[in-house]
């Protein structure tokens, strides 16, 4: 009887329970929800407290821990304990409990997201980490990013590493619809991303007589990074959409840098509160998914005039083919409409390429006619738009010849061999008759 | 020289014809079969070089037929001939059943090939 | 009274004889059939080779599906992404037929399933193909060289190995089909009856079905008729044999898909429309001479010359314009490999690759035909006398057989027919000089009369003597023929008996001489015998899927591949793309049934070299390459840890010079260290870094520990290395077939920062350096 009512108590706290557990990280709601934030330091919940309600204000539970503390891990059983991990401790040689830099990388690779904070003394371990993303931070590790004509006006900082920099990357996916007037303060080391890699974006850069260097000591070469060349911000999209924002200042997220006016040097205007906190927050937004995710589902193709999709087509026949592309916008999914969305029909190259029309209501179609090719063809749908989660989608489909029986009956310009092999056969008739009845 | 091979060309047409006069009729009615044949097969020649030879297999069964009937109506012809020694004992109703037999199948393998 | 008895004796004994003909062809059938099941004993009933596997997988379609669906069939799953028409690239006539058969025997209500069927159709056809050699030589020669003939195509080791039960090849019906339309042709010869005729192209349409060996007929029959005309032998019956064939030939070759209009168009049928017209104007000319004098003969003959070279210009002329034109001035590179023996390593690597295409060398002779070998130049001379029509098609077939086989291992098959009837008719007249010379000199035996019928008489007295000959001799088979032989000879040609009889007068031989020579024929026929079954089971019987060796722990067998296939085919998807040498793809298709890239067809040339090149290449170009294809895993086949010599190491080669011969970034001398093809130390760095080396390769060094490969017989050259855009999945029991997987495209791209050696491990829980103040 007890153990009875001990199961039923159990069942009810999991049905209970069960909402909760459901508003983690799915492909249907593909916003991060647990984050885990490691700091070397407990003072920076308090000192970077802004950024950190912005986040709590949209919705996402943040887990503050210390970064050597041994009982911290990633995954339980298996599981992902956390949807995405903040990193704000660039000191770090070694994290404690079951994180090492295997374990973040593997993190990210299973489709999590993460922001990697460094500053003026990054540890190799954070070093590493960033050049696993594709960013490599400047080898010298006593180097700041100094810029003498950017920088930013200020009575305190006088060696000018603490820039200005208004040098954003161009989309409304990334930093949002509404332009960031004010320039964002910045404090750290720079890197630079692979020029071969197609991932890594620059989003906040440095102005062309940037340079980076030890402010304290005298220049004895030439600095390796210079100018533009020198990424203060940058982000990384995986293969599998994983997205990674890598900061070479972690003072970027304080609220004194969030609070403080900026002025640009050789600049009249002073602005009183600096673009940092609408800089990170949109740029958050974007890192955890709440903006330029895209799904695409409800891939149909079948013949013109016909339902169902059929296993092979033939040559020469009229197929349509339609999509539907819904983009996220951090509570629903809601249509997502552009008009550069286009298909191939592929074998080892495409032999039909259209641009699907919409009907700005997220469904996507075309149609068109089959080439005269006979072979295995893939419909291929390939959407790399800047700041998107990347769309690769194809279905295979053969294409098969025509059936001995699908030519034409009766060729008009043959009629004369038919009439022919018909006379022949009339005369085999009138010969046999006449031979025989011949006398 | 010339009038001389004018001469023997005309003496060679009128033995020619004397001696086609005096084959038997059944034979006769097998060469005119066959000229039909032939004429057919050289019209659909000509019409394959003025049109093109697109339906091509529409074509070789045209031309085969008609060739294949005057080759079969010549092996006919070869085993009816009286003056044909190697053929004496054949009974001409067996030639005339085994030249039926080989022109359905000639026409079946046309009517498969034509369209 | 004397004559009665005599004709009633002489039809019981023809009756009788007939009988006994009959017996024996059924035991030479059961013979031909027996002799090919020893794989199924010793192995089990399974398909051999690689081809047979697609004809296999061709009639399991056929048989599932229908004729209409496998007439269009489209198959996706091979040369992907192309895909192969099967049903206009595939010779039908094998599949049709195993097809029709499984129909009748399941119709029947005896539930035979397609495997054992198509196992067992070559054996079966053998026994047919053995029937028809005897029916062809009956018609040369006589019964007794028939079933002489017949007996010998039974047991004859070439023939065996391209027919043994598995072995599901489209040869083993070809055989079969190429006999009998010779032996239908030369019936039409000899008799003159247009039914022959017309069997006859059906029996041609047949071979055509089957085998892409058509052009020999197609061929070896026109240049028949040429020779018959030249020397003098035309004849209306010549006529009659050829001219409906021509036509009703190439209409009904027209009508089978892979030909087309091949059958009009290219060079090895013009052959046959030359001599087409020249039997036209020849049978012309006899016509009108016999119609006309002499001297008007003359007249019409000077007019027509005149006349007609002037039109037989132009048409050459047009005609050799045309095939100029063509760069292979029509041929098929197959013919023209076969024209010219040089031709194919010159210009087309992959014919010239199969090890079937290589020219044979002497000792393959005697394996194949063994004794025949000898026996075929007395045949060769016995037909010479008396020359017929039919006897001159047998010479002519016989010496361009030898000369094709010379060309190409795989045609010493055409030859082995050839060979057969020449020592049937050459074995059966010795045995008749040696059994009359033994009858002429028995005590007893009176002297033979000039009358017929005391011919006759005198043969029912011997052929009681002989009878009491046959408990001496040992095989009863080459002995009775000969009594056979000499009762066909009161055919109503009477032409053979006279000359016959001045012949017994002529080539009478010593008493034991003759005895003596008979035993030594004997004891040759019973050397043939005894090495034609032991070539049957020891030779030619191995299916290559399965493999055994003997050592001293007793029998091994090695079934690798067929393990390879089967984790093939139940853990992969089922449209996952497999990429391994073409020589696998019917096998893998059959089955594991995967998606292939190529296959043993070899039809697309570009494909091949594209894998080849793949092979060739780094393991990131590699990686490039089948990913383009869309290939998820790549097979190879590997020797080395068994001692296999079949494996694509060896191979490797081909697949440089075929990719090579597309993409001329990949050169043979890379991967030849001073011309030598090594694979150890010395090996040159293209060859170790090369995808073939790595995959065949790859942990290698942890069998023995040093990598010891029992093919080469050397170590291996780079032992330690590590696949960083493969990875592998699964390798069989013995190592010989190595499945590996293509990894994905990696996640993050990394940076350019040169790995550091990794201190990151050792340090947890500390923080370096200064704290810096967040409040700052």
């Amino acid at each position: 009887m007890s153990k009875l009512v001990h199961l039923l108590g159990f069942v009810t706290l999991n049905v209970f329970l069960l909402p909760f557990l459901c508003k983690s990280f799915s492909p249907e709601t593909p916003t991060d929800r647990r984050v885990l934030v490691l700091l070397d330091d407990l003072a920076i919940q308090s000192s970077h407290s802004l950024f950190f309600k912005s986040l709590q204000s949209r919705g996402f539970d943040l887990d503050f821990k210390l970064a050597y503390d041994p009982k911290i891990s990633l995954q339980r059983y298996g599981q992902y304990l956390y949807d995405a991990l903040i990193l704000f401790s660039p000191t770090i040689e070694g994290f404690g409990g079951s994180i090492d830099q295997a374990a973040i990388l593997d993190f990210v690779d299973s489709g999590h997201d993460l922001i990697i904070g460094a500053d003026a003394n990054a540890s190799d371990l954070i070093r590493e980490i960033a050049t696993e993303c594709g960013v490599d931070f400047d080898e010298d590790s006593n180097a700041l990013v100094i810029d003498h004509t950017s920088y930013a006006v200020s009575d305190t900082e006088g060696d000018h590493t603490l820039i200005a920099s208004d040098d954003f990357i161009n989309s409304n996916v990334i930093l949002g619809s509404k332009k960031i007037e004010a320039p964002v303060l910045f404090q750290g080391i720079g890197h630079t991303i692979n020029p071969t890699s197609s991932l890594v974006l620059k989003v906040l850069s440095a102005s062309p007589s940037a340079y980076s260097a030890n402010p304290k000591s005298k220049l004895s070469s030439p600095p390796s990074l210079t100018g533009s060349a020198i990424s203060l911000v940058s982000i990384v999209q995986a293969r599998n959409n994983a997205r990674v924002l890598i900061s070479g200042s972690l003072s970027i997220f304080s609220n004194r840098f969030f609070r403080s006016g900026v002025q640009k040097a050789g600049s009249a205007i002073k602005h009183e509160k600096s673009g940092n906190e609408q800089f990170l927050t949109e740029l958050s937004k974007w890192v955890f998914h709440e903006r330029g995710h895209l799904k695409a589902v409800n891939v149909r193709h079948h013949k013109v005039g016909e339902a169902d999709e059929p296993a092979v087509y033939r040559i020469n026949d009229d197929l349509e083919y339609s999509i539907d592309i819904y983009e996220w916008s951090g509570t629903s999914w809601e249509p997502y409409v552009a008009d550069d969305v286009q298909l191939q029909f592929y074998m080892m190259s495409p032999y039909v390429l259209k641009t699907l029309s919409t009907d700005q209501k997220g469904h996507y179609f075309t149609s068109f006619k089959v080439p005269d090719v006979y072979g295995v063809f893939q419909f291929k749908v390939e959407y790399n738009r800047l700041g998107y989660t990347s769309l690769s989608l194809s279905k295979q489909i053969p294409v098969r010849p025509f059936r001995h029986n699908e030519y034409e009956r009766f060729i008009p310009a043959a009629y004369p061999y038919y009439g022919a092999a018909f006379s022949m056969m009339a005369g085999f008739f009138v010969f046999t008759a006449i031979y025989l009845y011949n006398k | 020289m010339a009038r001389s091979t004018s001469k023997d060309a005309q003496a060679l047409f009128q033995s020619l014809r004397s001696a086609y006069a005096a084959t038997p009729t059944n034979l006769k009615i097998i060469d005119l079969y066959v000229v039909f044949a032939v004429l057919t097969a050289a019209i659909q020649i000509v019409y394959m070089a003025i049109v093109g030879s697109f339906p091509f297999n529409s074509f070789l069964s045209g031309v085969l037929s008609c060739i294949g009937t005057a080759v079969l109506a010549v092996c006919l012809r070869i085993q009816v001939n009286k003056d044909n020694k190697e053929f004496k004992d054949l009974p001409p109703e067996r030639a005339f059943a085994d030249f039926v037999l080989c022109n359905l199948v000639l026409h079946l393998v046309i009517m498969n090939f034509l369209g | 009274m004397a004559a009665s008895e005599t004709s009633n004796g002489t039809t019981l004994r023809h009756a009788f004889g007939n009988v006994f003909a009959l017996f024996i062809l059924l035991l030479i059938g059961v013979l031909a059939f027996s002799i090919r099941l020893f794989s199924v004993i010793k192995y089990e009933s399974v398909i051999h080779e690689f081809d047979p596997y697609f004809n296999y997988r061709v009639t399991q379609f056929l048989t599932k599906k229908g004729i209409y669906d496998f007439w269009n069939w489209f198959d996706d799953r091979t040369w992907y992404p192309l895909g192969r028409v099967i049903g206009g690239t595939v010779f039908p006539g094998l599949t049709l037929t195993a097809g029709t058969i499984w129909w009748i025997v399941n119709s029947l209500n005896i539930p035979l399933s397609v495997e054992t069927v198509c196992v067992f159709t070559a054996p079966i056809f053998s026994a047919f193909a053995s029937w028809a050699t005897y029916l062809l030589t009956k018609e040369v020669k006589g019964v007794g060289a028939g079933l002489t003939a017949a007996a010998l195509l039974a047991m004859v080791p070439s023939y065996i190995s391209r027919s043994v039960a598995g072995s599901y090849d489209n040869e083993a019906v070809a055989i079969f089909a190429l006999i009998f339309t010779f032996y239908l042709y030369i019936k039409t010869l000899n008799t003159g009856s247009l039914f022959y005729a017309t069997l006859n192209a059906i029996a041609y349409f047949y071979m055509v079905c089957s085998w892409g060996g058509y052009t020999f007929i197609i061929n070896l029959i026109p240049m028949h008729v040429l020779l018959c005309i030249v020397t003098g032998r035309y004849s209306s019956r010549l006529y009659i044999a050829y001219a409906p064939l021509v036509v009703l030939g190439t209409l009904l070759a027209a009508l089978v898909p892979v030909v087309g209009f091949n059958a009009v168009m290219t060079s090895e049928h013009f052959a046959s429309f030359l001599v087409f017209i020249i039997i036209h104007v020849v049978a012309l000319v006899y016509y009108i001479k016999g119609v006309l004098s002499p001297r008007m003969f003359k007249v019409a003959v000077t007019l027509v010359l005149s006349v007609g070279l002037v039109v037989c210009f132009a048409v050459i002329a047009v005609l050799v314009a045309l095939v100029a034109s063509s760069p292979t001035k029509g041929w098929s590179g197959r013919s023209l490999s076969l024209l010219d023996p040089t031709y194919a390593s010159k210009y087309i690597p992959i014919i010239a690759s199969v090890s079937e295409h290589q020219p044979p060398t002497w000792p393959s002779y005697f394996m194949d035909i063994n004794v025949l070998a000898f026996l075929v130049p007395a045949g060769i001379i016995a037909c010479f006398s008396p020359l017929s029509d039919a006897s001159s098609f047998v010479i002519l077939y016989i010496v361009t057989s030898v000369y094709f086989s010379g060309v190409m291992v795989r045609l010493m098959l055409v030859l082995a027919p050839a060979a057969c009837i020449m020592s049937g008719i050459a074995l059966s007249e010795a045995f008749e000089v040696f059994t009359r010379s033994i009858k002429f000199q028995l005590p007893g035996a009176p002297i033979d009369s000039q009358v017929d019928a005391g011919d006759k008489s005198s043969d029912n007295t011997t052929a009681q003597n002989d009878v009491a000959k046959t408990e001496k001799s040992e095989d009863t088979i080459k002995e009775r023929p000969s009594r056979k032989n000499k009762k066909k000879e009161k055919e109503p040609v009477g032409q053979p008996s006279v000359k016959s009889r001045f012949e017994k007068r002529l080539l009478v031989l010593p008493l034991e001489a003759s005895i003596l020579a008979i035993f030594l024929l004997v004891l040759l026929g019973a050397f043939y015998v005894v090495h034609s079954v032991w070539a049957a089971a020891e030779a030619y019987s191995a299916p290559s899927i399965v493999l055994t060796s003997h050592s001293h722990d007793g029998l091994h067998v090695f079934d690798d591949f067929r393990e390879a296939y089967a984790w093939l085919s139940h853990n992969t998807e089922v449209d996952d793309k497999v990429a391994s040498w073409w020589d696998y793809g019917y096998q893998t298709t059959a089955m594991a049934n995967r998606t292939v890239i190529v296959d043993n067809n070899t039809w697309n040339n570009t494909h091949i070299a594209t894998v080849g090149t793949a092979m060739s290449s780094p393991e990131k170009a590699a990686w490039e390459i089948f990913n383009s294809l869309d290939v998820k895993y790549v097979l190879v086949v590997f020797g080395g840890l068994v001692g296999y010599p079949s494996d694509d190491i060896n191979k490797f080669l081909w697949m440089v010079r075929i990719g090579g011969g597309v993409f001329p970034h990949i050169k043979e001398p890379d991967y030849l260290r001073d011309g030598q093809y090594r694979i150890d130390s010395q090996a040159t760095p293209t060859m170790l870094n090369c995808l073939m080396y790595k995959l065949s390769y790859y942990r290698f060094v942890e069998t023995d520990g040093k990598g010891f490969d029992r093919v080469r017989r050397t170590e291996i050259g780079k032992k330690y290395f590590k696949l960083n855009y493969f990875e592998e999945v699964f390798t069989t029991h013995h190592w010989m077939v190595r499945i590996y997987k293509l990894k994905p495209p990696k996640n993050r791209i990394r940076g350019k920062t040169k790995k550091s050696k990794s201190k990151t491990s050792s340090k947890t829980g500390k923080r370096s350096g200064t704290k810096k103040n967040p409040w700052h």
